[in-house]
């Protein structure tokens, strides 16, 4: 199988290609149509190489740990290096990024302004995510992830609703608050493993062997702090930054704002692959660097005493039911669909908290009673990762079309569009479902896998986010009643509403991912549950 | 394991293909419209006409093709099914610890594997010789019935992924596969109970019916997942036929609430079934579900739908039983909730059924009434005598609703030709039933009906013997023999003092009668005595392929109507037993065949641990046969004296008021107000705390507003600094010139212009300096 | 011989009428001359240190010599220059000329 690409290795040419490709378009001359086409065909084979990416690890053994793995030193002093290889769980995520890209692209056919720089920016975006999912470094991680807000600023910012200023500031300075303690605990991570190791190094396959085991190391004290409150504002570093982008209830409302404003690409990739870096920040890094924060035992105003992960699985709860209910009162389609996100990000939250707390509890006491458990949540939560990215991109495509022929996010505004509008009905009845969760489709896999892993470990919590996928369907409902039923609203009476021919060709392999992945999801479950169960059971010996 | 439909094994996953394939082809390829102004006659039927905006019409020939795949898929079912029922059915007396299945792993979780597969059992089995031959009569009917709707095509497309689902419930071997046809089937009522989206009472029946069966669904949900969290599997050979894994699941303590982990799964799944077999008290959801098309009525109400929930729980009944045994009078926790609210069900719908004006509701109470009578023979261990009624239910209730619908159709039709008639020089500008006259005119509304019998022959007959299927009318109907056999089954249970059956056996008693009286005077609003208004007395089917496919499947249903009773008669049966079960055949051929399904003999060493399911039919009892003879016989004679001999009159208020007083008749007319109960209690509540707490109060107000609290506080700070900067560091810069420009301005006054004084300037200088160097060098010297 | 501090005495006078001279007279060429007796003054001085303290060099004499020199062309400038006020002004009063003021 390819290897290498322009003499690059397949990984870096994944993060590279993308910048370099926005930089071309940047110097093309100003032709709309021809700058759209070259960036269809570009983000359509960057793509192919992650389509290629994927196959490699799918294809390679299994159990095998990272695949495609490269290391060159890249900044000695600090011991940091660029290293990416790729397991089951990023190479989902590229997968899903490289998919999403292109159609993007495609539906940003319909901006009229400054087209190169738009296409440019989901190029540069698609750096950002790629060198996020792909790298094994801590410091090019934070880089990476700080380099993926800079685009999606501007694409808020410049080609956003009425609402862009308010939205891309809040997006920007929100994000820029937990990039804050993420950036402080990188440090503090990796000075302590330095401390331990004698030669620095941001390694993340290092740091997840000695950072756990430190005080074993380097004694009851780092800098004269005790090594437990070290590791615990490190933690919370962490946490913060990751549950921002997640996000976590009740650091989501920037998440609203931000997904209603932006131009309708700028919407998908937002929700269909940013929000996976915070889930997947938590999968690589928090969960693994810190088993005993999560089960240590915290006392919180003469509560019964808990622990970080059951907070994180509260939380989590909060968010599925929350996010239904807050969805349930939106009258603006696009805003419905963004808290849509908080409710099925909640499901993920829900996945990694038993990942959490059976890992903790694992290397604490030892034992597998809860690693079947812990298997499933995570297996779950990662494939929800990725049918969230499908759907949620999906459902944006289709608020954004209507959106560009009416002019308006007003539910209230809609109302039986179906009787002019038959194939974008069905797409987005179909959409809906898949985003319901109706089993059949992908969504259905995915939470079913994560509550069967919650049910034994959070009972209660996970009974009561039956509310909240109960009121999953009330919102879905109450988006295909407002726009597709009902009598229909003749102030449209002369607007064309049918989807466009180029809006079905994006939306199409989405839709067909989420058929294939709810019929049989076997196609992706065994790469994503060979690295969970190596991640899980292989780190305990 | 690859598929290989040479192998029987392989042969049951067939059987939903057809149908599902049909919905993917027909919505893909051949659901094609043209634009047509919605004024056009083409675009009637039930839509409004929008000004003569251009509307899609599906073209005539999408119409067609759309019809022929449809049917194509559904009877490539028909054949495989009917194949495997033949194959089953004359298998021996081994069929159920052998059976058809096949299994293909799905996915993969940690180490293990999770296996989709196919089960054909005697209980499949029948089920298959129902749902198809059901289906089959409501594809033929949809044929005339929508023959006028601009969106056929999708209709076909919409049921026969109905139909698929349900074959898919049907052939599952495990609960999660189930589970699957279950929710696409809630996904199917809800679009064709909105399929007319248009009017806003179709889709809020749409929506009600949704979220009513996903409140059940989601607890469900939580059954399947504590059910595979014990047993680490779904098949439902792999539990259901080892004692070991029931053992062990009714001796683990549960999760949460008590009780044992059987109980609590078993209460989460018949939560389940509450839920999609409409039973107290998610019921509300199946009386509106009329919105739909009747064929889709038909459907949900017979077919598919609601018999998923009873066929569900009959499918997992040892799960149920563990721990207990209802033939001995050990009763459980799931068992008695079902018997209570199965049989409570039964005669609370059936008191509602009574006040109801329109012909579908009555059908719709009566639906909920019957499968009321399967969960309480359920909860009394009757399992048998459940599916026995599930069955026989299905044809004489697919029989009644499409019968109304014909009548609907013919209550249409002649309002359609009064209309015409009247407005004979405006009649381009109105066609069918639009906003104006829907609102004046509902031809579902019985009061307005009335002498249908001459009109409508054939529909008369075949209701007929549907409603006299549905009261129980003795010896002659399908539903006489199950919903005799449930009373047997109960009354067995009285004779040895079991509480639990007594109640039952009561409650169904009561329901029966009632059912019996409501089928009358439905019979009687509908078909007896003088048209009560225009329509009525031009209702009528027509002639063609509307009238033709509109009436075959009729009579088709009508002989299985009576004739499925004739399979399940008890072999001690007088007269009728020797003729219908002769030992030659083996007895009661359906309990002998059926109860193969489930372990049955406690005496062989496998089936040690799991209590007797039924170990056989009731013996021929008086007592019950008495009952149900009085109960049918009395019932349908109350409303033939009230309703038959001296019909309605035009105008006339309903009897029954005068019978029940106005209070009551008004109380069940509203259905004991409990969906205004609902509205008050769910809906708006859920309204207010979706709209006011979540997302002005907690997401706008405190968390929005502690991060504009946040940002102001910065903001603040901001201005603070800015202050500062502005008189301490601004103050210094500048302050250094300025005081350099004052000092300069002060110093020029030394600039005179005047020479003489620079000079004398100079000459002190000259002076002080030397006396400096005069008194340096002093010390220079002294130093030196 | 006469002794040194005697030409110094003299010198010293002689430069202090100058100075008195200079910053004291109103008339521009009397201040000139006033400042032609300070350079004589110092010449004085220049001669006798030579004579009594370094006999055998020649920079007193030099000193002396480059001195006239630039009192001879101090003389020239400065008159040209006052005959330029001189024509400008009419007047050789030094508290007339003061352009050069803040």
């Amino acid at each position: 199988m390819i290897e290498t690409v322009f003499g690059l290795d397949l990984l870096s040419a994944l993060v590279v290609l993308p910048a370099l490709a926005a930089l071309l378009l940047l110097v093309l001359p100003q032709q709309k149509r021809l700058i759209r086409w070259v960036a269809l065909v570009l983000g359509l084979g960057l793509a192919a190489l992650a389509v290629l990416a994927f196959r490699h690890y799918q294809l390679g053994e299994p159990g095998a740990g990272y695949a495609l793995e490269q290391s060159t030193p890249w900044f000695e002093l600090l011991g940091a290096s660029w290293h990416v290889g790729i397991d089951g769980i990023s190479a989902v995520l590229v997968l899903l990024t490289g998919i999403l890209t292109p159609l993007a692209i495609l539906v940003s056919w319909e901006i009229e302004e400054r087209v190169n720089m738009h296409m440019a920016l989901l190029l540069f975006f698609q750096t950002g995510l790629m060198g996020v999912f792909v790298t094994l470094d801590l410091l090019t991680f934070f880089l990476f992830w700080e380099l993926s807000l800079v685009p999606m600023y501007f694409l808020i910012n410049q080609w956003g609703g009425p609402g862009r200023q308010y939205a891309s500031v809040k997006f920007m300075i929100y994000s820029l608050g937990g990039s804050l303690g993420f950036l402080l605990a990188t440090q503090l991570v990796g000075w302590a493993v330095s401390a331990q190791l004698g030669a620095p190094s941001f390694d993340m396959v290092t740091l997840t062997e000695t950072w756990p085991v430190l005080a074993n190391t380097v004694g009851a004290t780092f800098l004269g702090i005790p090594i437990e409150t070290v590791k615990a504002f490190a933690f919370i570093g962490f946490f913060v930054a990751f549950a921002i982008k997640v996000p976590v209830w009740p650091f989501h409302t920037w998440l609203p704002d931000a997904h209603s404003e932006a131009p309708t690409a700028g919407s998908m990739l937002l929700a269909g692959a940013m929000l996976k870096l915070g889930a997947y920040g938590f999968l690589r890094l928090v969960i693994p660097l810190f088993p005993d924060v999560w089960v240590a035992e915290l006392q919180i105003l003469g509560l019964p005493a808990t622990n970080a992960a059951t907070l994180f699985a509260v939380l989590a709860m909060l968010g599925v039911v929350l996010g239904a209910f807050a969805a349930f009162a939106q009258n603006d389609i696009k805003r419905l669909v963004a808290y849509s996100s908080v409710n099925h990000m909640g499901f993920v939250v829900l996945g990694l908290a038993v990942a959490a707390q059976a890992w903790g509890e694992q290397f604490i006491a030892g034992g597998t009673e809860r690693l079947q458990d812990a298997i499933l949540a995570t297996n779950g939560a990662v494939l929800q990762m990725f049918n969230h990215g499908l759907s949620s991109a999906g459902m944006f495509l289709l608020a954004g079309a209507i959106y560009h022929k009416t002019h308006t996010r007003d539910l209230r505004q809609y109302g039986g569009f179906w009787v002019k509008a038959p194939i974008y009905g069905g797409i987005f009845l179909f959409t809906s479902m898949a985003s319901l969760g109706l089993p059949g489709l992908n969504g259905f896999v995915g939470e079913f896998l994560v509550v069967r892993g919650a049910w034994p470990v959070f009972t209660l919590l996970t009974a009561l986010a039956m509310i909240g996928l109960l009121f999953t369907g009330a919102y879905i409902l109450k988006g295909i009643r407002s726009v597709l039923h009902g009598p229909f609203n003749m102030r449209w009476r002369d607007t064309r509403l049918e989807i466009e021919t180029r809006e079905v060709l994006a939306i199409a392999p989405l839709l067909v991912l989420m058929l294939v992945t709810g019929v049989a999801p076997n196609w992706i479950l065994p790469v994503i549950n060979d690295s969970v169960t190596r991640l899980l059971g292989g780190l305990a010996g | 394991m690859a598929f290989d439909f040479a192998d029987f094994r392989f042969v049951p996953w067939l059987i939903p293909a057809g149908p599902l394939l049909a919905f993917f082809l027909i919505m893909l390829i051949s659901n094609r419209a043209r634009l047509l102004p919605a004024s056009d006659q083409a675009y009637g039927g039930h839509h409004p006409d929008y000004e003569g905006m251009e509307v899609p019409v599906v073209r005539g020939w999408s119409r067609v093709l759309s019809v022929v795949i449809g049917m194509a898929g559904v009877l490539l079912s028909l054949v495989v099914s009917l194949h495997l029922v033949s194959l089953g059915w004359g298998y021996g007396h081994h069929f159920g610890e052998e059976v058809f299945a096949s299994a293909i792993p799905w996915l993969d979780t940690g180490t293990t594997t999770f296996d989709m597969g196919v089960l054909v059992d005697p209980l499949t089995v029948i089920m298959l010789f129902m749902v198809p031959i059901a289906v089959l009569g409501i594809f033929i009917y949809s044929i005339g019935y929508m023959a006028q709707d601009p969106r056929q095509s999708r209709f076909f497309a919409l049921i026969s992924l109905f139909a698929g689902a349900m074959l898919t419930l049907v052939v599952a071997d495990n609960l999660l596969l189930l589970f699957v046809g279950w929710e696409v089937m809630g996904l199917c009522s809800y679009l064709l109970i909105g399929f007319w989206f248009e009017k806003e009472s179709a889709s809020a029946a749409a929506v009600k019916a949704f979220t009513t069966t996903r409140v059940a669904d989601v607890i469900m949900l939580l059954g399947i997942v504590y059910l595979y969290l014990e047993t680490g599997t779904l098949s439902f050979r792999e539990i259901l036929y080892n004692p070991a894994v029931l053992q062990q699941l009714a001796t683990t303590p549960a999760i949460i609430l008590g009780g044992s982990a059987a109980a609590l799964i078993s209460v989460f799944l018949i939560a389940g079934t509450i839920g999609k077999s409409a039973q107290f008290p998610l019921h509300v959801w199946l009386p509106d579900a009329m919105e739909g098309p009747t064929p889709v009525s038909a459907m949900i109400h017979a077919a598919a739908m609601v018999s998923a929930g009873i066929y569900a729980i009959i499918r997992m009944f040892p799960l149920f039983v563990a721990g207990a045994d209802p033939h001995h009078g050990l009763f459980n926790g799931p068992l008695l909730l079902m018997a209570l609210v199965g049989a409570g069900t039964a005669l609370f719908a059936a008191t509602i059924a009574l006040a109801q004006n329109d012909v579908k509701r009555v059908l719709a109470y009566s639906t909920i009434s019957q499968l009321g009578f399967m969960m309480a023979a359920l909860g009394i261990g009757a399992w048998v005598a459940a599916a026995f009624h599930l069955i026989t239910h299905a044809f004489f209730k697919a029989l009644l609703f499409m019968a109304s619908g014909s009548v609907i159709h013919g209550m249409e039709h002649g309002e359609h030709h009064v209309h015409e008639h009247a407005h004979d020089d405006d009649h381009d500008d109105h066609h069918g039933h639009d906003d104006g006259h829907e609102e004046a005119f509902d031809p579902q509304d019985m009061m307005n009906m009335g002498g249908l019998q001459k009109r409508m022959p054939v529909t008369f007959i075949t209701f007929l013997i549907g409603g006299f299927s549905l009261a129980g009318f003795p010896l002659l109907t399908a539903g006489f023999w199950s919903k005799d056999e449930i009373l047997a089954d109960a009354w067995l249970g009285v004779t040895h003092g079991y509480l639990p059956h007594a109640l039952v056996f009561i409650l169904l008693a009561l329901a029966a009668f009632l059912t019996a009286f409501y089928t009358m005077r439905q019979l009687g609003l509908t078909f007896r005595g003088e048209a009560r208004t225009e329509a009525a007395r031009h209702a009528g089917l027509g002639r063609g392929v509307v009238s033709v496919t509109m009436t075959l499947p009729l009579l088709g249903l009508a002989v299985f109507a009576i004739l499925a009773g004739y399979l399940g008669v008890p072999e001690d049966f007088p007269l009728f037993g020797a003729l219908f079960s002769p030992e030659a055949v083996g007895g009661n051929r359906f309990h002998h065949f059926v109860i193969e399904t489930l372990p049955h003999n406690s005496a062989t060493a496998f089936f040690a641990a799991v209590p007797d399911m039924q170990a056989s039919a009731p013996p021929f009892m008086l007592v019950p046969v008495a009952t149900s003879f009085i109960v049918a016989l009395g019932g349908l004679y109350l409303g033939h004296r009230m309703y038959w001999r001296r019909p309605l009159r035009a105008g006339e208020a309903d009897p029954l008021i005068k019978v029940l007083g106005a209070e009551v008749h008004e109380t069940l007319r509203r259905k004991y107000y409990l969906d205004e109960l609902y509205e008050r209690i769910f809906v708006r509540p859920s309204f207010w705390f979706a709209h006011r707490a979540v997302d002005e109060f907690l997401d706008r107000g405190i968390i929005d507003g502690i991060l504009h609290l946040i940002g102001r506080v910065f903001t603040w700070t901001g201005d603070l600094l800015k202050v500062l900067n502005s008189w301490l560091i601004d103050g210094v810069g500048d302050g250094i010139p300025e005081g350099i420009v004052a000092l300069g301005l002060r110093l020029r006054h030394l600039q005179t212009g005047r020479v003489q004084q620079y000079l004398l300037y100079i000459a002190i200088a000259a002076i002080l300096i030397g006396i400096v160097f005069a008194a340096s060098a002093g010390t220079m010297v002294t130093a030196g | 011989m006469i002794p040194l501090w005697m030409y110094l005495v003299v010198a010293a006078l002689l430069f202090c009428i100058g100075i008195y001279g200079v910053l004291a007279r109103r008339n521009a060429v009397a201040i000139l001359m006033s400042v032609e007796l300070m350079l004589n003054a110092v010449n004085i001085n220049l001669v006798a240190f030579w004579r009594y303290l370094a006999p055998q060099d020649m920079s007193g004499q030099a000193f002396a010599a480059f001195v006239f020199v630039i009192a001879a062309a101090e003389a020239a400038v400065g008159l040209a220059i006052l005959l330029f006020v001189y024509r400008t002004k009419r007047s050789v009063i030094v508290e007339d000329v003061n352009l050069l003021r803040w």
